[in-house]
């Protein structure tokens, strides 16, 4: 259903003397049709692409199973299956979705969408037909009816129309002889070969299902084998609203059709109306920079005046010496995965022992509102002196081809990567070692270098943000390091103390034949510092987080402390068992005090996080208030207390205007990065 | 320091380290072991004794980091290995030593190299030798050729008389680890003086052409770094028979430490120095002047050469004028050559040409 509009006018206007053979021939490199791998990628692509959106729409947990099967060898024909529990299509809607070469029916809407590559499921319709002759096989099953449509949908090449055939109601059960509630199998035989390796169906697939979380994916190669990625989160992507274009993203021909289209009487309501960001204001101000009167039909204006009001849009044109004053598109239209599940995604698919995450708040580029995030993976299971695997996606849609030449890459390259654990060489390109990259662009317009929309092109903003996001992510990435080898550093003294120096202890009195002595004064010494271990751990059966903090005091004084920690509150995890109390010192910040900790004594805190899916909360970060130095855990930064503090006010604020869905991730603070421009708080991953 | 030969006074030597830290935590203390530092800038020159010794530098090894307190649990398992072996009258090499820390848990050895430097250091701190530890080493004996006679207790407990020239092979004498006067007895010779070769090559070059009965000399092959029964038995034939000692070695900064070695004692076993070393040895060849002088074939100095060299300009063992010459002159050109370039001139050269040039600078031929 979804065409792009080039192809799509391109293909109106010329219907009559291109026959779609031909068509076919001369497009097929941007169709993703232009080699045999290439080919069956595209035919699962569309496919799953379909799935996903049918699902998301009609809000239902996806649960895909796609089945390629070698058919002839010698002739390279391949059978897809692809079969979904989605919402299936009516009947009398399967012909058009599968046949009928349409304008995309969002066309005018602005939001981010799956489906801006490619022509469609109707491409692989096409493909099938032309190569094999044979036509594509479709069972569906709404929920509103007892049986199933079974259908072949085939193209008349002749009259580039659809053709059915075969239409009949049959009862479609699933493996188990239930009967199939709702859903979608798609059967079609092609030309195509199907390949192993970075460009091929399975990284496809396995890419598709770590920024889709929340989708069942189960595939069965030609070999028979069976790979299978599980849902990780229950939490469907957020429902994206579709926004009205910005002027500054809008270009020439597409303001001459909605002018043309246009049936407001008067030019201001025509800006106001249809353009987001444009105030009462700004629509006035807009009409004089253009020299255009407010009271101009829209439909009647000559191509010069509809020339000078994008001017005035972009800037060129203006009033009195100034830019025309627009607000920033609204960013709801964006569905970004966020941190949590992407974490889950990629630990699903990649075994790792660290996992950071960095979503940034959504931005604005010419108009057009887009958001970047980043993840990045760390695991003994990757190859160390390989380059790292970028993975690329754009509106949750995985790039497989072009690496180098997108702009995704190139932001990766232009990192230092040797500061955060990676082998670089100089400094700048794809680093290397055992990790994986993960970079998402969402945003209501995508650009590509090229029709074959798999490397996105330059753009500055877009760019920098994906910087930012991967410098932010590796400052957490270097913390988390930092940590680890502070508390190796403990674990060591712990050693020390509690198992090498007993043992010193006794076999050398057992030597000396003496009784073996008292070693509490040798342990302070060797310590003389109070330390804090915190253990963060899944509890199968209860499903809860366990979190447990012990305060050991090895020196000679009582101690005193308020112990702070972060949780994820904002999530919508619960503290549960916390049997100390303590209180809440902001959202997201639980603190303790302890009053007095006597020399060679130990302080244990201990609660459980609730409401919460395994993953979620793998580290707790723990922060003191007090004179002497803990080892262990952080001083407590009272400025980053109040920031904290005064952003959850500011969200309060936020949230009395716009409902909070809560679907954001969880927030932690972190004493060591200030983040002043943008106020956004970070999450930084930890252990899996 | 030499031999203690006495078991107890060993083992309450060896009380006085457990002691050290036990005492220490009955004070409430980290348990410490002190003794000297073993590195090139705690040695010095003991003019009563010609040879370089430990100085007066301690270190104290305290259990404050997992490291040392791990050393010293070793430290303490050892003591009680080696108590175990007085008392059975057993006794180990190194090797065995390293594999029997298997079984001490936390104790444990993570590489030989350690359980080495740790018999090393309780010789040091207890001025005992490893032979009274009873630890043997693995190293090899050297071989020897020459009109020698010595005479070796073998294992049936009889006295045999070994001529090194007549009643051996091609391969020679072979020296057993221990060369000390209750296993090795020098009884007599006939030779001018003893020559210590570094490499098997070339000492088999020198045995094929005669070498030893043509210049009335007695061939040594230190088999690179020289074992310590190999510097002792030179020590011994020097001291004993009063002999000469020529050394010819590869020109190159690990020969020149080898010879070092022989000679004033090494940095590792400084606290037997007196016991090792050769202080009259000399060094023949590969000198840097003969690079140039013969012309020999060489290879350029690798970064660890260079390195190696630029560590021995500040040790005080090299601290002579012909030393630092060597020295600089081999950074100068750059360039090592083996004592077996010699062959460029033919089989014949170094015994027909080189050896005896060399010699008749020294006064020896």
């Amino acid at each position: 259903m979804r065409l792009v509009a080039g192809i799509a006018e391109k293909m109106a206007s010329n219907q009559k003397q291109i026959a779609i053979s031909e068509f076919f021939e001369k497009n097929k490199h941007f169709l993703g049709f232009d080699s045999l791998p290439r080919s069956i990628i595209t035919a699962v692509k569309e496919a799953v692409d379909n799935s996903l959106d049918a699902c998301e729409e009609a809000r239902i947990l996806p649960d895909i199973h796609i089945k390629i099967s070698k058919i002839d060898s010698k002739k390279d024909i391949l059978e897809l299956v692809s079969e979904d529990n989605g919402p299936g299509i009516p009947q009398t809607s399967i012909e058009k979705v599968f046949g009928q070469l349409l304008f995309g029916s969002r066309f005018h809407a602005i939001r981010q969408s799956r489906g801006q590559q490619g022509i469609g499921i109707t491409g692989v319709v096409m493909y099938s037909q032309l190569t094999t002759g044979k036509s594509t096989h479709v069972l569906s099953k709404i929920a509103s009816e007892p049986t199933a449509t079974s259908v072949k949908i085939g193209l008349d090449t002749r009259k580039n129309k659809a053709v059915k055939s075969e239409q009949n109601r049959i009862i479609w059960e699933n493996e188990d002889l239930t009967l199939k509630e709702h859903g979608l199998r798609v059967t079609t035989r092609m030309k195509g070969k199907y390949q192993r390796g970075r460009q091929s169906v399975f990284q496809y697939l396995r890419m598709t299902s770590i920024v889709n979380p929340h989708a069942e994916i189960t595939f069965i190669d030609p070999d028979g084998e069976r790979f299978h990625w599980p849902r990780v989160t229950e939490r469907l992507p957020t429902k994206v609203d579709s926004i009205k274009p910005h002027p500054h993203g809008i270009e020439l021909g597409q303001l001459q059709r909605m002018c043309r289209d246009s049936k407001d009487s008067r030019l201001s309501v025509f800006l106001r109306q249809n353009f987001s960001g444009v105030s009462m204001r700004a629509a006035k101000e807009l009409c004089e920079a253009a020299e255009l009167d407010v009271s101009v039909k829209p439909k009647s204006m000559k191509p010069d005046d509809v020339r000078a009001l994008l001017e005035a849009f972009q800037g060129e044109r203006m009033v009195s010496g100034k830019i025309v004053k627009l607000l920033a598109p609204p960013t709801t239209c964006l569905s970004p995965i966020e941190e949590m599940l992407i974490k889950k995604g990629l630990s699903k698919t990649i075994d790792s022992k660290f996992i950071a995450t960095m979503t940034r708040a959504p931005s604005v580029s010419h108009g057009n509102p887009f958001q970047v995030e980043v993840g990045l993976i760390f695991g003994e299971g990757m190859a160390g002196d390989k380059h790292v695997e970028v993975l690329r996606f754009a509106n949750r849609v995985p790039l497989m081809y072009q690496q180098g030449g997108c702009l995704l890459t190139k932001a990766i390259e232009s990192i230092d990567w040797r500061q955060y654990g990676l082998e670089q060489a100089g400094g700048r390109g794809v680093p290397k070692g055992p990790a994986a990259i993960l970079v998402h662009l969402a945003s209501t317009n995508v650009q590509f270098t090229s029709e074959a929309k798999e490397a996105l092109s330059d753009n500055s903003n877009v760019f920098e943000e994906t910087r930012k996001a991967m410098l932010e992510m590796g400052r957490g990435l270097r913390k988390h390091l930092e940590k680890k080898k502070k508390m190796a550093k403990t674990r060591e003294k712990f050693e020390l103390i509690n198992d090498i120096l007993p043992a010193i202890a006794e076999k050398s009195a057992s030597i000396l034949d003496r009784p073996v002595p008292d070693l509490s004064g040798s342990i302070t010494r060797i310590m003389s510092a109070v330390i804090c271990n915190e253990t963060t751990e899944w509890n199968k059966e209860t499903k809860q987080t366990n979190v447990s903090i012990t305060l050991f005091n090895y020196t000679s004084r009582a101690r005193s402390y308020s112990v702070l920690v972060n949780w994820p509150e904002k999530a919508g995890g619960e503290m549960v068992g916390n049997e100390r109390g303590g209180r809440k010192e902001a959202m997201g910040i639980w603190g303790w005090k302890i009053e007095t900790l006597e020399p060679g004594t130990q302080a244990i805190i201990e609660y459980s996080l609730s409401n919460l899916e395994k993953g979620d909360w793998t580290e707790t970060d723990v922060f003191f208030r007090g004179s002497q130095d803990v080892i262990g855990a952080t001083k407590l930064d009272e400025k980053m207390l109040e920031e904290i503090r005064r952003l959850e006010d500011a969200f309060k604020e936020v949230d009395d205007v716009v409902s909070d869905d809560g679907a954001d991730g969880a927030s932690s603070f972190d004493p060591g990065v200030v983040d002043g421009d943008s106020g956004q708080t970070t999450l930084f991953g930890g252990d899996v | 320091m030499a031999r203690v030969n006495d078991p107890e006074l060993t083992k309450s030597r060896l009380h006085l380290v457990v002691e050290e830290m036990y005492d220490r935590i009955v004070k409430g203390e980290p348990p410490t072991m002190t003794l000297p530092v073993r590195t090139k800038t705690n040695i010095a020159f003991d003019s009563k004794l010609g040879v370089y010794k430990y100085g007066k530098k301690r270190s104290t090894r305290d259990a404050t980091s997992l490291g040392s307190a791990k050393n010293l649990l070793r430290a303490l398992h050892v003591v009680e290995f080696i108590e175990e072996m007085i008392e059975a009258g057993k006794s180990s090499t190194l090797r065995e030593m390293y594999y029997i820390s298997e079984a001490w848990g936390l104790g444990k050895f993570g590489s030989q190299n350690e359980s080495n430097n740790l018999a090393e250091d309780l010789e040091v701190v207890t001025s005992c030798l490893r032979e009274d530890f009873k630890l043997r080493p693995e190293e090899d004996g050297a071989r020897m050729i020459g009109n020698v006679t010595l005479r070796e207790l073998n294992r049936r407990g009889q006295w045999m008389t070994i001529n090194a020239r007549d009643d051996v092979g091609d391969s020679g004498y072979g020296l057993p680890y221990n060369v000390e006067i209750e296993k090795i007895q020098l009884k007599e010779h006939d030779v001018k003086f003893l020559m210590a070769i570094e490499t098997g090559g070339m000492f088999d070059r020198l045995v094929e052409n005669g070498f030893d009965e043509q210049y009335n000399c007695a061939l040594i092959h230190l088999k690179g770094q020289p074992a310590r029964s190999t510097r002792r038995i030179i020590k011994r034939m020097n001291e004993e028979w009063d002999l000469p000692v020529v050394v010819f070695l590869d020109g190159d900064p690990w020969s020149f430490r080898i010879f070092a070695s022989i000679a004033y004692g090494a940095i590792k076993t400084a606290h037997i120095s007196e016991y090792l070393a050769t202080p009259s040895a000399s060094y023949l060849g590969i000198t840097s002047d003969d690079i140039l002088a013969y012309d020999l074939p060489a290879d350029d100095l690798s970064s660890k050469d260079i390195e190696a060299l630029k560590a021995e300009l500040s040790d005080p063992r090299f601290a002579d004028g012909w030393w630092q010459d060597q020295i600089n002159m081999m950074l100068e050109i750059g360039k090592k050559a083996e004592q077996q370039s010699l062959a460029k001139y033919g089989l014949d050269f170094v015994t027909d040409t080189y050896l005896p040039e060399k010699l008749e600078e020294m006064g020896l031929a």
